[in-house]
């Protein structure tokens, strides 16, 4: 494949994250935020394929292929799973309106192409728009883990945030070595087995969720 | 480049879209019966209403003013001018000076003002509220459309939809760039609300306090009550006209050929059919918003729009 093909895919693939992380600030449902999640994560696994095909780089396969099966099947089930235990539908409970989030998702989106554009000679060593998506999606992940209340909406927060990173990392270095990579999914897996061990518990034991813990004084 | 359209094909064209409006009502009808299971009226049903109506005699409240029984034909006139505008069997400009997709916007939301002050006009509770309703959700639309609009605007250097088809070609999803997902998914998000469909609006139901653009109906009768429900026919049409020119122009004749017009007219009837089906879809498979909830639903194709304009200027 030519660069400018590269180029073109990946900056549509951006496009379609982005709207990945729209649905997830807008879900009014957590199995809806999910879905979409895996959805994103999907879109990076292929963006990881593309990136693979285009500069020859074996390593960027295996990073695909692990992307797409942790982060875009067992990690979506697990969150599943744990909706499912703890039986809730709609626990999405914004801090703000979700049409304030949208808002200031739109100012983050603007800041993030604002900023990038000003970095120059650094931007065009990177393929397409993949720097200013990334931030974007590193932001606004942020974003939903801070204006969302109850712990499984902001472990989809710390998930689409984990995205954007491995997204912008990927185009930026025209793949990372595999043991870094490998290193950070062990992370994310690591952090996504303790935050639902966690969640389990401090339902079963105090019935409290995340917003109630900062009244806790030793 | 492609050649310019002549104004005997515009007016073709503009009647083709009058004469096929009830018809799309009418697949989209029988799609959602059949997605239900059950059989559903014919295709033709559309028509058959719009041709009793017409026959019928009008009765009017004693309280409407004269301009009252103008008002259908004005909105129809003003929807079938925005048809006008939309290309559909070819690209490329029109030869005379016509108007151009802001125009066409512009056209859309005079009908709908137009239909809102004739609700008001017959004092009806019923149409007061759906006019209030719908002056609500129009100014969440319109502004979103001339986004998605601009968004591709700016990539082709014009608003006219004629040129702005012939200058995205007819190479299909290849050639789109990444605002164009985003505005896609703007418009697929805005398609319902623009045509009075589930979840912003129930198209069905005469009955129910959530209606929008039948309770504005309520009062018309007999002829006018025809020309509105051709109205709001054509209207769809045009929205999806609006869309094919905006983001698929496949098929789209070049030249003059008869051939060549016919294919068009082919693409044309394939890409309404598609669109018709994803609102049978979404219809069949969503529940009405409540109306609160529609300025967030909305707030989406915004977000898409705004992000699709972003993109393609930053």
């Amino acid at each position: 494949m030519n660069p400018e093909t590269v180029q073109t895919i990946i900056d549509d693939l951006g496009a379609l994250l982005l709207f990945t992380m729209i649905l997830i600030i807008a879900a009014r449902q957590i199995s809806h935020a999910i879905h979409a999640v895996a959805a994103q994560s999907l879109l990076i696994a292929i963006a990881g394929a593309v990136l693979a095909t285009a500069t020859g780089n074996e390593d960027l396969w295996v990073i695909a292929g692990v992307t797409l099966a942790i982060k875009a099947i067992v990690l979506p089930w697990v969150l599943h799973w744990v909706v499912r235990r703890l039986n809730v539908r709609r626990e999405i409970e914004p801090v703000i309106a979700i049409s304030a989030t949208l808002a200031l998702a739109v100012g983050v989106v603007v800041m993030s192409f604002h900023l990038s554009a000003s970095l120059g000679p650094v931007r065009q060593a990177i393929t397409g728009n993949a720097l200013p998506v990334g931030i974007a999606l590193t932001l606004l992940g942020v974003l939903v883990m801070a204006t969302r209340k109850t712990a499984l909406t902001q472990m989809v927060g710390l998930f689409a945030s984990e995205n954007g990173i491995f997204f912008t990392a990927m185009a930026v270095t025209q793949g990372m070595p595999l043991i870094i990579e490998i290193g950070v999914i062990l992370d994310v897996i690591l952090a996504a087995l303790v935050m639902t061990i966690m969640v389990l518990r401090v339902r079963s034991t105090v019935d409290a969720d995340i917003a109630d813990l900062d009244r806790l004084r030793g | 480049m492609t050649g310019e359209r002549p104004l005997t094909l515009v007016l073709l064209e503009m009647t083709l879209l009058v004469l096929l409006g009830p018809l799309v009502t009418g697949t989209i009808q029988k799609l959602k019966a059949l997605l239900q299971c059950r059989q559903g009226a014919g295709l033709l049903q559309p028509y058959h209403d719009i041709i009793k109506l017409l026959r019928k005699g009008t009765v009017q409240a004693d309280t409407t003013s004269g301009f009252f029984r103008s008002i259908p034909v004005l909105v129809l006139a003003a929807t079938v001018a925005a048809g006008a505008l939309v290309p559909v069997v070819r690209s490329g400009p029109p030869a005379f000076p016509l108007g151009d997709a802001l125009m066409l916007l512009g056209l859309l939301a005079l009908a709908r003002f137009l239909t809102a002050v004739g609700a008001f006009d017959a004092g009806g509770a019923f149409g007061g509220m759906g006019a209030s309703r719908e002056m609500t959700i129009a100014p969440l639309v319109e502004p979103v459309l001339m986004m998605v609009v601009f968004s591709t605007a700016v990539a082709a250097g014009t608003t006219e939809l004629g040129a702005l088809a012939a200058h995205r070609g007819a190479s299909w999803i290849l050639a789109w760039r990444a605002a164009d997902f985003l505005g896609f998914a703007a418009m697929l998000v805005l398609l319902p609300a623009e045509t009075g469909r589930i979840p912003v609006d129930n198209p069905d139901t005469h009955l129910e306090l959530t209606m929008l653009h039948e309770g504005m109906l309520l009062e018309h009768s007999g002829p006018g009550l025809g020309c509105m429900m051709l109205a709001s026919h054509t209207r769809q049409i045009v929205a999806f006209g609006l869309v094919s020119a905006l983001f698929f122009p496949v098929g789209l004749a070049d030249g003059a050929g008869v051939t060549g017009l016919l294919l068009g007219a082919g693409a044309f009837v394939a890409k309404i059919l598609v669109l018709a089906t994803w609102l049978a879809l979404v219809e069949s498979s969503y529940a009405k918003l409540r109306f609160f909830r529609v300025p967030q639903y909305l707030g989406i194709g915004f977000v898409c729009a705004l992000m699709a304009l972003a993109l393609r200027i930053l």
